[in-house]
């Protein structure tokens, strides 16, 4: 039982608003890198 | 037993289910700044086609004004907010995406420039806004919350010093509603005096970056004024956005000398929890930009990745803009927030006029 109360109050690691926004425009800059995302327009 | 259940029920919403209560508001950013971009084609296309002069009105307003009456007129629905939260997210990813049109060398000739601006505003912003609070008698925190949001970014300023100096909830909201409300109005009124001056793309994308005080709100103000003037505008307003850990510590390292608290122990710890990471991801990909990891064609896709998340902000910023709420949180931080963001926006005009006098602009 104090097993189960320790595991359920560790925090997961979160990535924060700032580092999803890198991951994700990273990502994107990837896929344009590699041509999966080719010529978007506007 | 029960002490488990309860620790197990606190558990965090997964990652999925999460992603999925975001979806409608996301929709509803996407069907809002579609709205402002059809708008504007619409409006530009028939004027056009009957002879009629009208003003050609970016889908950057189109999408706020879209945003912003449905705020005030019908309201946005609990289960749409968490999705429309996220322009915060667009406006980062937008930020980042957006270096891939800077040379390391534009952003450290241009973010040179910023950087001496923004300090100067910096001090100067910080020294009227307590001076105002203490002659309108605000709480002593408010006044830090409205200093701090004024001279550097906004609303996660406030939050970020909120915890730091352990200000009331109420304060922070009062501090908040004030610099939301004087963003809005900054919208309005930047791009005409800016038009009026006859500034150049470059001196009015300094002067939105550094005079505006909220990140959605200054790079909307840029965009208003020109695709290049938005650019100018997210390069200084990111050089300010850096400095937020400077001046949260400072403001922490004074309340808790002020309240007899234990001061910050790791200090370069704290100054790099503060520190906004989007910054660096901004610099990574100019990085690369200059190194030429992308053809033209791949940095062409880039802004237009960049573009299309700035959309989604834009009609999360009219979105969010609510003057019944605004309303609720009084008149007097309004005031003080007010005469400080004029003073600001006159203090920092003039200093990118002076600045143009010295280094081309």
């Amino acid at each position: 039982m104090a097993e189960a109360t320790t595991e359920a109050k560790k925090k997961p690691a979160r990535l924060s608003l700032d580092g999803w926004a890198v991951a994700i425009a990273l990502l994107l800059a990837a896929l344009v890198r590699l041509g999966v995302l080719k010529h978007v327009v506007w | 037993m029960a002490s488990s259940t309860v620790a197990l029920k606190a558990e965090p919403i997964r990652l999925p289910q999460r992603v999925v209560a975001l979806l409608p508001g996301v929709a509803l950013l996407i069907i809002v700044g579609l709205a402002g971009k059809v708008l504007e084609k619409t409006i530009a296309g028939y004027t056009k086609a009957h002879h009629i002069v009208f003003p050609n009105i970016e889908y950057v307003l189109w999408a706020i004004v879209v945003g912003l009456l449905i705020s005030n007129t019908v309201g946005v629905p609990q289960w749409f907010k968490p999705g429309v939260a996220t322009y915060e997210f667009w406006l980062k990813t937008g930020i980042v995406l957006l270096g891939a049109r800077f040379l390391l060398a534009d952003v450290l000739k241009l973010g040179s420039v910023s950087l001496v601006l923004v300090l100067i505003e910096l001090g100067l912003s910080i020294a009227f806004m307590t001076l105002l609070g203490r002659i309108f008698k605000l709480s002593p925190k408010l006044t830090s919350l409205l200093a701090v949001g004024s001279s550097i970014c906004g609303v996660s300023a406030i939050i970020a010093t909120k915890g730091a100096i352990d200000a009331d909830d109420e304060d922070a909201s009062f501090a908040i509603a004030a610099i939301l409300a004087l963003g809005a109005l900054a919208l309005f009124t930047f791009p005409p005096i800016g038009h009026w001056l006859g500034m150049s793309d470059r001196m009015y994308g300094l002067w939105a970056g550094t005079g505006v005080d909220n990140t959605a709100e200054a790079v909307a103000a840029g965009a208003l004024y020109s695709d290049a003037a938005a650019k100018i505008a997210v390069l200084a307003k990111t050089t300010r956005n850096a400095m937020i850990g400077f001046v949260v510590l400072g403001y922490a390292l004074y309340w808790a000398a002020r309240e007899g608290r234990q001061a910050v122990g790791n200090k370069a710890a704290f100054l790099w929890q503060k520190f906004p990471k989007f910054v660096l991801g901004f610099l990574l990909i100019s990085l690369l930009a200059s190194l030429s990891v992308f053809n033209k064609d791949q940095i062409g896709s880039l802004a237009n990745l960049s573009r299309w998340a700035f959309l989604l902000t834009f009609a999360g910023v009219g979105l969010r803009i609510n003057f019944k709420e605004m309303k609720k949180q009084g008149i007097r931080p309004f005031i003080v927030g007010a005469l400080g963001e004029v003073v600001i926006a006159a203090i920092t005009l003039g200093l990118v006029l002076g600045a143009s006098k010295i280094v081309t602009l």
